[in-house]
């Protein structure tokens, strides 16, 4: 009972700890990110290891973060935007360059596999810290002869049964992965067969679907869908029946990216946090925890036999090459908007 | 004629729309299922894993901070404005009016913008006491309107009865005035607490670094975080807003 009581007492006083602003004198560093994307164990060493103390403020959008930014709010040292807002940031001159010689752990142990894809591939102004895949999940006992394979939004058996994701890039992107384009093309004809292809599949769906497909997943309603990984594995601790598989003829990836801002003022801390989260153990232990990967080849050795055979994770090697990360196209994002309405207004 | 029970299942049916979202939210924060796909079971682990969330009850702190200081600011500037709209019915009030009516009617979304901009113009650093102030802002005019409401039903004879019989302005604020008053400001005041508690638009905009409130980190969560705890800490949101509610309506009925 003593014990118990302690135990609270001392858990009370470290929340109420938690809850007080920075003791004056150390240094704060502010980090604006995704909610729970950090193992929070992972940040207090930090904080103890560097005698300061990590302020980290949420955001629920790259666009949100970015219009706040935009119009003049100031004060976050280090940002989390997905890879296709930092380069819209940085082309708008609101990021730092990051300093290689502050970040040794970061030109050894990023996964050279992942930049070759990068958009950002020299790492001039950006980190990786997190990637995602977007893939299809299906109910192994209820789907059968399945092929990890674009081709099976064409299979009779399952219609009415299958999701697409309602989003522009991801679904021209899958048709245009199908047919063995970039699904970064310009080129209009492509975007005409992808277009074709699409209207095909969705004679096939029972609709496109961002969100409820993972609860649709789970209660046997929809038997395949198109989804990003990191939802999947969440619905998969609830349904052991789902199987999520990259198809073979690649798909998308996206990553969220590290990178400082302009205005920051604890830009040493910063770096140093950074460097911090690409040590091999602390990117290992992270990825453990969400269960999204840190692109950090030196790290995958410290994961658990059972993460490093997910392919959720670790798709095949042949499969990984094939797959790209979205990138912003600016002007010519019209074109795939031309070809979306199209898709949507299609019988 | 046999009265018609239309209007009663009409009621039942808007009562329904209006309240089983939240009672399917309720029951799910108890769900032991992570996915809430289905019902496996009463369980309080959401409960219990949201304190020892340490963002969370920072959010918490802020977002609790902010209410009470931004309540106590606005009742005082509120009930203030209250009175000179009620005893001057000059052009100039009517301009107030239309002023304190305002934010009432802009949509929250242009207000936290330009808020934001404004403060970026001067050069206030983004934080508690931005957020604070863009509460009060909007909270002024809620506690303006109750006061105001009260103060029509109300009989200013007694005001000049008791400095008929010796009282100073002091003494007549402090027995007279305020005792009599103390329901409606007390509302406006509980109307102000919950409006501040729940606000995400504007707080989103105006928030510095290290200032994240409840309704932020709640609507943040969505992406990456689990939605049983974003149930279970709507949950104790919603109890409290319902309470002070409950409490505040009891108070604008009480006859003083």
């Amino acid at each position: 009972m003593r014990a118990t009581r302690h135990a609270l007492i001392v858990r009370l006083g470290a929340l109420l700890a938690a809850a007080v602003p920075a003791v004056a004198g150390e240094p704060v560093l502010h980090v604006y990110t995704w909610a729970d994307y950090m193992k929070p164990e992972l940040v207090q060493r930090f904080e103890k290891e560097n005698r300061c103390r990590v302020i980290i403020d949420t955001f629920d959008s790259n666009e949100a973060m970015y219009a706040k930014l935009k119009a003049g709010a100031t004060g976050y040292d280090l940002l989390f935007p997905s890879s296709y807002m930092v380069k819209i940031m940085n082309d708008q001159g609101m990021l730092q360059p990051v300093d290689h010689a502050k970040l040794p752990n970061v030109k050894k142990n990023v996964d050279p596999e992942y930049l070759k894809i990068a958009i950002d591939k020299e790492m001039h102004h950006s980190v990786p810290y997190m990637l995602t895949i977007t893939g299809m999940a299906y109910l192994e006992s209820r789907v059968e002869n399945f092929q990890p394979s674009w081709t099976q939004f064409d299979r009779p058996d399952l219609a009415g049964r299958m999701t697409l994701l309602n989003d522009m890039r991801e679904t021209v992107g899958a048709a245009l992965k199908f047919l063995g384009y970039s699904l970064n093309t310009k080129d209009e004809k492509q975007l005409e067969e992808a277009r074709d292809v699409v209207i095909r599949w969705k004679k096939n769906l029972a609709k496109f679907e961002n969100e409820q497909y993972k609860t649709g997943l789970a209660s046997g309603e929809f038997l395949l869908v198109h989804g990003y990984s990191g939802d999947i594995l969440q619905v998969q601790e609830e349904n052991e029946d789902i199987q999520f598989a990259v198809p073979a003829e690649g798909t998308s990836i996206s990553c969220d990216d590290m990178v400082i801002p302009q205005e920051a003022k604890e830009t040493d801390l910063a770096h140093r946090f950074i460097n911090y989260l690409h040590d091999p153990e602390v990117a290992a232990e992270n990825t453990e925890f969400i269960a999204y990967l840190c692109p950090n080849a030196a790290s995958y050795e410290y994961l658990s036999e059972e993460t490093r055979e997910n392919p959720v994770l670790f798709p095949p090697p042949e499969v990984r090459s094939k797959c790209e990360v979205i990138d912003d196209l600016g002007a010519d994002n019209v074109k795939y908007t031309k070809v979306w309405d199209l898709i949507k207004a299609a019988e | 004629m046999k009265k018609s029970r239309l209007p009663f299942y009409t009621t039942l049916l808007v009562l329904a729309f209006f309240y089983l979202p939240i009672a399917v939210l309720i029951l799910n924060s108890f769900n032991a299922s992570r996915f809430s796909s289905a019902w496996e079971g009463f369980s309080l682990v959401w409960y219990r894993k949201l304190v020892t969330q340490r963002e969370i009850l920072h959010a918490l702190t802020n977002t609790l901070v902010i209410a009470f200081t931004a309540t106590a600011a606005s009742v005082v500037l509120g009930t203030t404005a209250a009175f000179a709209l009620h005893r001057f019915g000059t052009r100039l009030q009517r301009l107030h009016y239309v002023l304190i009516y305002t934010p009432l009617v802009v949509p929250e979304i242009l207000m936290g913008m330009s808020l934001l901009l404004f403060f970026v113009a001067i050069g206030v650093k983004l934080g508690l006491f931005t957020i604070f102030l863009a509460h009060v802002t909007f909270c002024i005019s809620y506690v303006a309107m109750v006061v105001l409401a009260r103060l029509q039903d109300f009989d200013f004879s007694i005001v000049e009865a008791a400095q008929d019989l010796g009282a100073g302005w002091w003494v007549t604020l402090w027995r007279v005035l305020l005792p009599l008053l103390a329901p409606g400001i007390a509302a406006g005041a509980l109307l102000a607490f919950t409006l501040s508690i729940d606000d995400f638009v504007i707080s989103f905009f105006v928030a510095g670094p290290g200032s994240t409130t409840l309704p932020i980190r709640i609507y943040s969560m969505i992406k990456h975080g689990s939605p049983p705890l974003i149930n279970a800490l709507s949950t104790i949101l919603l109890v409290l807003t319902f309470a002070l509610v409950w409490v505040s309506q009891r108070l604008v009925k009480e006859k003083p």
